[in-house]
């Protein structure tokens, strides 16, 4: 298994870091991210023997995504049901439309720790698309392997995650705020 | 919220084909507003990409990965001599013999062989570009009844622009990446019964290949926010998708409204409980063509 390992580590270790930001975004946790990775890499590794080529990041995000949800599922089931509501959001985003007024659309100057704190307000299906396009500069198509959705969703979840968080950056969002 | 910006982010993250970004930069030239949205969604992403934090995995789960490599695959070789004794090596993985785990690489394949296989279509406006080129398709659509609210019959035309508008969209969005057919056969033997294992009704689902209309195959779709079905026929140069769903039967509802909707054409008619949906960029008189045959009003 000395070859099978190396080849393991070679593929693994360096998209560790895209493992882990997935998983922490996900659950939000850095602690509880370690244990999901930990969790996704030894699934990753019982399945590795077949693994003989191709791209491993979307692969292993897969896993880390599916462990990260089965993390979530066992410990905060509301998260996880959020297809069921994601039409009713659209409702709500459709009622706040972005007004005519194109100075008020102006993405403010904003600082990390806001914009970290937008990104982790994202309902997770948004908020995993946008992490894996934004952060993890994913294809469409890795990205709706990884998340297991068709592509035309990746695109509208990309979407509405990004008109969300241009609403919540919005200069009057922040004088709300003060 | 609407498919504009679903065009600029695709733009954005460089999905679109050479022709397709092509004609969607010639329209941002023309319009102001779009060159707008565009900037706003740039600014939004270069602040995304260069302030949000990327967390880095800590050392000590670096540490754990490497210090857990010999056991668990101490543990996997185990586990995958135990499952062959057991059950025997199965054939297709001869290189490793590795009988117990599902193949990764055939699960991406298995999963990507549909986006894969095919190049991605340019978008239907883009059609205005090259022309014969690029292949025009129109739409029939099937929903799960109950979202809109049918019954209320003074909103009634108002409820179906917005049925027409979401009709376009399903389709325009699902041809700007690839082409969206999930099971691909001109059997209606075949495509009507993966569809009626998948949705609560069952669409008709004709082959019209002698009169010019071959059924390609079919799709899920979401449609006011429930699961429909599309079905996808090719004319010629031009694709054809329907989207079908049930209605309430009771509702007042014309018998069939014609719009032009972001310059598709779209013919929605209603027969025997189900509203169909046909969009297209083809020309009105082959959809209502193809229209007479899937739903055929009932006195001509």
């Amino acid at each position: 298994m000395e070859d099978g390992q190396g080849r393991f580590a070679a593929s693994v270790l360096p998209h560790l870091d895209a493992a882990y930001n997935l998983a922490r975004w996900l659950v939000r946790d850095a602690h509880d991210a370690q244990d999901v990775v930990q969790d996704a890499l030894v699934r990753a590794l019982r399945h590795f023997d077949g693994f003989r080529g191709g791209d491993p990041r979307p692969w292993l995000l897969a896993i880390v995504r599916n462990a990260a949800f089965a993390w979530l599922g066992s410990r905060r089931s509301g998260e996880v049901d959020f297809a069921d509501h994601e039409h009713e959001l659209d409702a709500v985003l459709a009622l706040d439309a972005p007004p005519s007024d194109p100075e008020s659309l102006a993405i403010r100057r904003a600082e990390r720790q806001e914009i970290d704190a937008a990104i982790a307000a994202l309902p997770i299906a948004f908020r995993e698309a946008v992490v894996l396009r934004e952060l993890e500069e994913l294809s469409y198509r890795d990205i709706a392997r990884i998340t297991d959705v068709p592509i035309g969703t990746v695109m509208s979840r990309l979407s509405r995650g990004r008109h969300l968080l241009a609403a919540a950056l919005r200069p009057e969002a922040a004088r709300n705020l003060a | 919220m609407n498919d504009d910006d679903l065009w600029l982010d695709a733009l954005l993250d460089d999905e679109l084909d050479a022709a397709a970004s092509l004609a969607l930069q010639r329209r941002i030239a023309a319009e102001p507003a779009l060159q707008r949205r565009l900037d706003d969604r740039r600014a939004l992403r270069e602040a995304i990409r260069g302030q949000a934090t990327r967390h880095a995995a800590p050392d000590a789960l670096r540490a754990n990965l490497l210090a857990m490599l010999p056991a668990q695959a101490d543990a996997s070789a185990h586990a995958h001599a135990t499952a062959e004794a057991g059950a025997g090596a199965r054939p297709g993985n001869a290189a490793t013999g590795a009988g117990a785990v599902a193949d990764p690489r055939a699960w991406l394949e298995r999963r990507g062989a549909r986006a894969g296989a095919r190049r991605r279509m340019a978008l239907p406006w883009a059609t205005g570009l090259g022309g014969a080129l690029f292949a025009s398709v129109l739409t029939l659509a099937i929903v799960a009844p109950g979202t809109l609210g049918w019954h209320r019959g003074e909103a009634m035309a108002t409820l179906q622009t917005a049925e027409a508008s979401e009709a376009v969209s399903a389709h325009t969005r699902a041809l700007l990446v690839d082409h969206p057919i999930e099971v691909a056969s001109s059997d209606q033997h075949t495509v009507r019964p993966w569809l009626s294992a998948r949705l609560n009704f069952v669409p008709p689902v004709t082959d019209f290949a002698p009169q010019g209309y071959a059924l390609v195959g079919a799709r899920r779709d979401v449609l006011s926010g429930e699961t429909a079905a599309a079905l996808v026929y090719r004319h010629g140069a031009h694709v054809i998708s329907v989207f079908v769903r049930p209605v309430d039967p009771t509702a007042t509802r014309a018998a069939e409204a014609t719009r032009v909707v972001r310059g598709f054409n779209v013919i929605e008619r209603t027969r025997g409980g189900l509203a169909f949906c046909f969009v297209s960029d083809a020309n009105p008189h082959e959809l209502r063509t193809l229209a007479d045959l899937v739903a055929p009003l009932a006195d001509g």
